[in-house]
């Protein structure tokens, strides 16, 4: 590299690099991102100044800085502490610049501490495009770049205009595919076709959030509530005031609970495209996610309590990239936010491709709804039946050829998929009760996520088969797992199944 | 707790250095030393009569508890680290432990994604040294601790000779 600082031309940040850059192109994010970026600094800063200042207003007396010829210094303190505020983000804007090659992604940022990042494109394991409310008013968008480091996003760039955000994924996962372009052409790289597979309707959306566990905290908070007022009313407490000023945590806790739902399954959108599963959802801040073929390391479908009645399914995924997820309540690792179980089969049948059975339906459908021995399940044996009364006969777990199911939970309903090549290691746990039991858990450790299979209060016997033949199934199945490069066709699965593959392929690309 | 162990019959276990029996008692009595002291000063202030008002029994029951259960601690340390056992199969590793909380874990080796070796100070002095195996999932505890220097020594190298031949993505 010619300039190792990164120092070279920078061409206009509206201009986005279609085709890989040199070592020497850089590029700046968008002028107005100091300004986005910086906005919620400066509005804090409007609140500090304001409540003083109204709050004096409504005592009717004169504010003190604006007393006795302080108003001009306070004007120029302020005025002051804004332009520093602005030159920081503006000097930050001018310091970061992004390059795409063929084969990375770099980013350069930083004044006095400069950081140099660099990520492998291959490596990917999402990208997001992530509008805030305000970059949705100046139509710009932040890309984030996501590697396996479970949580800490590796590159982000914020903030391109939208549609060169689009295109920059699209340029990303192209180069990331490993798919070949049209030699003509080398620097286009289409935005891969999607095909839509659900939609959330409003109604759903609202039905959702009114019968989430929030409602039952909130059934639970207002009959203890009612009961311990009653108590008080007969017994002539005093304390009657104090119980209901503890009601309001309990309340912001049940109406944070309604939001979460309720934004992030708002206007939520699934597709699935050559480039893998693409989600879009939000009411203020909208997201598109894309997450690659074979990033997706386990799955969970879970009902809560009053869905039931619905016949509705919370799925939730591990990607490597996402990790716990703390942002945005969990939103991002969650696949779909409420569907039926038609929908959940959908999602699930592109998390896997081939559900390695031949009633994926049957199998699948025993792991929402089913008990005993239904769709080839195994459950704990009924010696277990005093220590767990309601779960015994739903925990189990199902083998098929790509992947285990493992099944739990009566009130909430529970089913975790792993895929046999996600399996990082697995543990078999047992504890004093267990062992007099003779039953053991199995748990299957995979990324960090929502999701974390355990196959509970197996027979001994079974557990210690299970375990071993695990193991086996994983190092199989890594030995034929989904190439890095997802649309490169590896050499050993061409000569192996070249028939197949061609067909596959085409497939997808339709 | 003689009932059979969780682990399949047909392994042979390699077992950790006996050595690391006194590294364990070491470290458990100094802390053991520690929280017993703490848990005592109730009831010396109540002895020496600085603090009388202190409940009497709540004194002898905070001393003598922390007595009681650092003892049984302590005796279960042996037993403990001899149930500490690892075994290397063609395409994974086995790890064992514990005596009342069994745990049996496999880590494939085309799924580490580092191997670290520790030694802290006491370890040292005993030549000991313990290696953890890192996957990409944080749940994965895989340390084998009280190996012999030379020991740890072959099995990080073994295990990243391993590892590298049968390397999977993620």
């Amino acid at each position: 590299m010619t300039t190792p600082e990164g120092n070279g031309p920078v061409s206009p940040s509206s201009e986005v690099p279609l085709t890989p850059d040199r070592a020497e192109n850089w590029h700046r994010v968008h002028p107005v991102s100091p300004f986005v970026r910086g906005w919620i600094a400066l509005a804090a800063m409007a609140y500090f100044f304001g409540r003083d200042w109204f709050e004096a207003m409504f005592r009717g007396e004169p504010l003190w800085i604006l007393t006795e010829g302080r108003g001009i210094w306070a004007v120029v303190v302020l005025l002051v502490v804004v332009l520093l505020l602005v030159g920081a983000f503006v000097l930050s804007w001018w310091f970061t610049r992004y390059q795409v090659t063929e084969e990375h992604v770099r980013v350069n940022s930083g004044i006095l501490f400069r950081q140099h990042r660099q990520a492998r494109l291959d490596r990917v394991q999402a990208i997001d495009v992530i509008q805030p409310l305000l970059g949705r008013i100046f139509g710009l968008a932040e890309l984030k770049f996501e590697v396996a480091d479970a949580g800490e996003s590796a590159v982000r760039l914020a903030y391109l205009p939208l549609a060169s955000a689009q295109q920059l994924r699209a340029t990303i996962l192209a180069r990331a595919s490993g798919v070949e372009l049209d030699p003509e052409h080398p620097d286009e790289a289409p935005e891969a076709p999607e095909h839509p597979i659900v939609q959330l309707a409003p109604q759903r959306v609202v039905g959702a959030t009114v019968l989430s566990g929030a409602t039952v905290a909130l059934a639970v908070v207002v009959v203890v509530i009612g009961v311990a007022a009653a108590v008080g009313y007969v017994a002539d407490w005093g304390g009657l005031p104090v119980l209901l000023s503890a009601l309001v945590p309990g309340m912001i806790a049940v109406a944070a609970g309604y939001w979460s739902v309720f934004s992030t399954a708002y206007n939520f959108r699934a597709a699935v495209s050559p480039d893998g599963i693409r989600l879009r959802y939000g009411l203020l801040e909208t997201r598109a996610q894309t997450v690659p073929p074979g990033r997706v390391q386990a799955v969970a479908v879970s009902q809560p309590l009053l869905w039931r009645t619905k016949d509705w399914y919370r799925i939730k995924i591990n990607v490597a990239g996402y990790g716990v997820s703390a942002e945005n309540s969990g939103a991002r690792t969650t696949l779909l936010p409420v569907g039926t179980r038609d929908e959940v089969m959908q999602m699930l049948a592109l998390v896997l491709p081939d559900p390695g059975t031949e009633d994926p339906f049957g199998v699948f459908t025993a792991g929402l709804v089913g008990q005993d021995n239904d769709g080839g399940f195994v459950t704990s044996p009924p010696r277990v039946r005093w220590l767990s009364f309601l779960t015994w006969r739903r925990n189990g777990f199902a083998v098929t050829e790509t992947a285990l199911l493992a099944r739990s939970g009566r009130l909430v309903r529970n089913l975790a998929v792993i895929p046999h090549e996600r399996t990082q290691s697995m543990a078999l746990h047992q504890g004093p009760v267990a062992r007099k039991l003779r039953v053991a858990d199995l748990q299957l450790q995979t990324t960090v996520g929502p999701v974390s299979p355990v196959v509970y209060q197996m027979d001994i016997d079974v557990a210690r088969r299970l375990f071993n033949e695990q193991s086996v199934r994983a190092a199989a199945a890594r030995r034929h797992s989904v190439p890095e490069r997802w649309l490169e066709r590896r050499q050993e699965t061409v000569q192996e199944q070249a028939g197949a593959e061609n067909g596959k392929a085409e497939d997808e690309q339709r | 707790m003689r009932s059979e162990p969780i682990d399949p019959p047909d392994i042979s276990w390699i077992r950790v250095a006996p050595k690391y029996i006194t590294v364990r008692l070491i470290g458990w009595a100094v802390s053991a030393l520690i929280s017993l002291a703490i848990l005592s000063v109730p009831l010396i202030l109540l002895l020496t009569g600085v603090w009388p008002g202190f409940p009497a029994w709540l004194a002898w029951l905070l001393a003598g508890g922390t007595l009681v259960i650092q003892v049984w601690i302590g005796l279960l340390i042996p037993r403990q680290v001899k149930a500490i056992g690892y075994a290397e199969r063609d395409e994974d590793l086995l790890i064992r432990q514990g005596i009342f909380f069994q745990r049996l874990m496999v880590v494939p080796y085309g799924r580490m994604q580092y191997v670290d070796v520790a030694v802290g100070p006491l370890e040292r002095a005993f030549k000991l040294a313990s290696v953890k195996l890192h996957t990409a999932s944080p749940q994965t505890n895989a340390s084998i601790p009280g190996l012999p220097a030379e020991e740890a020594a072959r099995l990080r190298e073994q295990l990243s000779a391993r590892g590298q031949a049968r390397l999977a993505g993620l």
